[in-house]
C-alpha cells in the first residue's frame, strides 16, 4: 500500500528544489542576455560558472577571502572578462554574422576551459569547506544549509540587479532595443558591438556570482559546467527567451521538477524527465511558459 | 547651390550579382523638403538605405555637409546627424512608448538635450504624451508613425529620412501626417521623403526625384512635377481612382 508522505515532506522537497533551481536560473539569465542581443546559445556559460567556482576556491584556500565576500572582486573580474572575452574572441564573427562560427567559439572556449582547470586543478572533484558550510537552518519543520540559502539569494539579487539596469538606465534599454531589432537599434545610434560586449560582460559577471553560489554549496570538478549549461538551456526554454525573470522562474520550475522526481519517481530518472521536458516545451510551447514570441534576426 | 546638406553622386548599389541603382545622383538643400518617388521596386528604399549605411556602396560618393558616409556603420552615420525612420517604421514594440522616445535621444550628444526634446516631441504629438507608459506595440498605426519620426527628432538631425510614412494608414491619418512633415519644415528640419503618395508628396516637396528602375527619370520642383503629363500619366492617373 503506497503510503502518503506527511506534508512537510512537499516542503522540504520545494525548498530544496527552488534553492537548487535558482542556480539553473542565473546561468540562464546570462544565456538569456547573450542571446537576446547575438543570438547565440553560449554553450560556455556553465564552464564560466565552475571557473568561477574554482577562482573563488582558490582565493579561499591561497588568501583566506570567505568565499561570499569574495563576491566583491568576482563579480568585477567577470564584467572585465566578459568584455574582453567578447572584444577577444566574438567580435570578428559578429561582424560577419556568422552563428555557426561563434557557436563553435563557444564550444571551443567550453573545452578549453575544462581542461586548463583540469590542468591546474586536477580532475578530482573539488569543494570549499568553511566553518559554516555545515551549519543549517530550521523552520517550520523544514531544513536548509546556510549556504544553499546565501546561494538562492545571491541568484534572487543577482537577477534583480540585472532587471534593474535592463530597465532603468538608458544603456540597459539600448540592451533590450538592441535584442528587439538590432538594425533599428543602429539607426538610434547604438552600436551592436558595444551591446554585444555588455551583454557578455554582464552575463560572465552572472557565471561570477553563480561561482560564488556553486562553490559553497555543490562538489565541482572541471566538467561539471556543461550539464550546467544544458540544464540552463532547459530553464531558458521554459522560462521564455528574451525573459530575464522567466529565465529565473524556469531555473527554479526545473530544480522543483528535479526535486519531485527524484523523490518520487527515483534519481535516475531526473535528467530523463528534465529533458522530456525541455523538448515537450519546445514542441508544445516555444515562446516559454511566461515568455512572448521574439522576432527571428 | 546655394546650401547642400545631402549630395549623392553617381551612386551604384547591388544586392549581390543583381544591381538596384544604377548611377544615382540627388541632393538635398538644407532646410528643404526633398522627395523621392516611383515605382513599387524603383529603388527608392534601397538609396534610403544606402544613405544610412545600411546598405553598402559599390560605386559612387554620399556626403553629408562633406563628410563621407560610404563606408562607416549606421550607429556611426546615425551619430553624424542622420534620422532615418524606416520601412515597417521600426519601434521597439515591447518597450514603452517613453522609452522609444528616450532611445531616439541614446547619442552622447542628444542625450544631454533629453528633457528639452522629449518637452518639443510632446508639444508636437501629444497624444504620445498620454501614452507614454504604453507599449509601442500597442498603439493604433497611426499614432506608431508618429512615435516613429518624434523619436527620429530627439536627436535634432540635420537630416530627417522617411521611408513611406503614409503606408498602411487611413486617408484622414494621412492627412495628419502630411501636415506633420509640413510642420517640421516649418521648424527648419531638413527632410527627405519617399513616398508612393506621389500626389501628396509632391505637393508638400520643394524638390522632387523621380526612381524609375535604378535610375532618376526626371527631377524639378514639386510643382514642376505636380503639373508634367508624363507624370501624371505615368503616376498619378492609377493613384487618383
Amino acid at each position: 500500500m503506497f503510503d502518503f508522505p506527511p506534508p512537510q515532506i512537499f516542503l522540504q522537497l520545494s525548498l530544496n528544489g527552488a534553492l537548487g533551481g535558482a542556480m539553473y536560473g542565473v546561468a540562464a539569465v546570462g544565456l538569456s542576455l547573450i542571446f537576446g542581443t547575438m543570438r547565440l546559445i553560449f554553450l560556455a556559460q556553465g564552464a564560466m560558472i565552475i571557473l568561477a567556482a574554482y577562482f573563488v576556491r582558490a582565493l579561499f584556500q591561497s588568501f583566506g577571502i570567505d568565499p561570499f565576500l569574495s563576491l566583491v572582486i568576482v563579480v568585477p573580474v567577470g564584467l572585465a572578462a566578459g568584455w574582453l572575452i567578447y572584444q577577444g574572441l566574438f567580435r570578428k564573427a559578429a561582424v560577419e554574422e556568422d552563428r555557426n562560427i561563434s557557436l563553435l567559439i563557444a564550444v571551443g572556449l567550453m573545452f578549453l576551459a575544462e581542461n586548463l582547470m583540469t590542468v591546474i586543478w586536477g580532475g578530482n572533484t573539488a569543494g570549499v569547506v568553511t566553518s559554516y558550510t555545515a551549519s543549517g537552518i530550521h523552520i517550520l519543520g523544514i531544513r536548509t544549509s546556510f549556504t544553499r540559502t546565501m546561494g538562492f539569494l545571491i541568484a534572487l539579487a543577482g537577477t534583480g540587479l540585472v532587471m534593474l539596469f535592463l530597465r532603468k538606465t538608458l544603456v540597459g534599454k539600448a540592451v533590450r532595443a538592441a535584442s528587439e531589432d538590432i538594425t533599428a537599434a543602429s539607426l538610434m545610434g547604438i552600436s551592436p558591438h558595444r551591446v554585444n560586449a555588455i551583454a557578455f560582460a554582464v552575463g560572465i559577471a552572472l557565471a561570477g556570482a553563480a561561482g560564488v553560489a556553486v562553490a559553497t554549496t555543490f562538489p565541482f570538478n572541471p566538467f561539471a559546467g556543461f550539464i550546467f549549461s544544458l540544464k540552463a538551456l532547459v530553464a531558458l526554454a521554459l522560462g521564455g527567451i528574451g525573459s530575464v525573470a522567466g529565465a529565473l522562474a524556469g531555473g527554479i520550475i526545473l530544480g522543483l521538477i528535479e526535486a519531485y522526481v527524484q523523490f518520487f519517481v527515483g534519481g535516475s530518472w531526473t535528467n530523463a524527465v528534465a529533458y522530456g521536458v525541455f523538448l515537450a516545451v519546445l514542441m508544445f510551447k516555444p515562446e516559454g511558459l511566461f515568455g512572448r514570441p521574439y522576432k527571428k534576426a | 547651390m546655394a546650401n547642400r546638406l545631402l549630395e549623392v553622386s553617381d551612386l551604384e548599389v547591388a544586392y549581390g550579382d543583381v544591381r538596384a541603382l544604377w548611377g544615382v545622383s540627388i541632393h538635398v538643400e538644407a532646410g528643404s523638403v526633398v522627395a523621392i518617388v516611383g515605382a513599387n521596386g524603383a529603388g527608392k528604399t534601397t538609396l534610403l538605405r544606402a544613405i544610412s549605411g545600411l546598405l553598402p556602396v559599390r560605386r559612387g560618393t554620399i556626403a553629408l555637409g562633406g563628410a563621407s558616409l560610404a563606408g562607416p556603420a549606421p550607429e556611426a552615420i546615425a551619430r553624424m546627424g542622420i534620422a532615418h525612420v524606416p520601412e515597417g517604421r521600426g519601434l521597439f514594440r515591447q518597450m514603452t512608448v517613453l522609452e522609444n522616445l528616450e532611445l531616439g535621444a541614446f547619442q552622447p550628444k542628444a542625450r544631454a538635450n533629453m528633457r528639452q526634446a522629449l518637452d518639443k516631441a510632446y508639444a508636437l504629438f501629444p497624444r504620445l504624451k498620454e501614452r507614454a507608459g504604453q507599449k509601442a506595440g500597442s498603439l493604433s498605426g497611426g499614432e506608431q508613425q508618429m512615435l516613429a519620426i518624434a523619436r527620429a527628432t530627439m536627436s535634432d538631425p540635420k537630416l530627417l529620412i522617411l521611408d513611406e510614412p503614409s503606408i498602411g494608414l487611413s486617408p484622414l491619418v494621412v492627412q495628419q501626417m502630411f501636415s506633420l512633415i509640413e510642420t517640421l519644415h516649418r521648424q527648419g528640419v531638413t527632410i527627405l521623403l519617399v513616398e508612393q503618395n506621389i500626389h501628396q508628396a509632391l505637393k508638400i516637396a520643394d524638390y522632387a526625384f523621380v526612381l524609375k528602375t535604378g535610375e532618376i527619370a526626371m527631377q524639378g520642383t514639386g510643382a514642376e512635377l505636380i503639373a508634367d503629363p508624363e507624370i501624371q500619366k505615368a503616376y498619378m492617373g492609377v493613384l487618383e481612382l
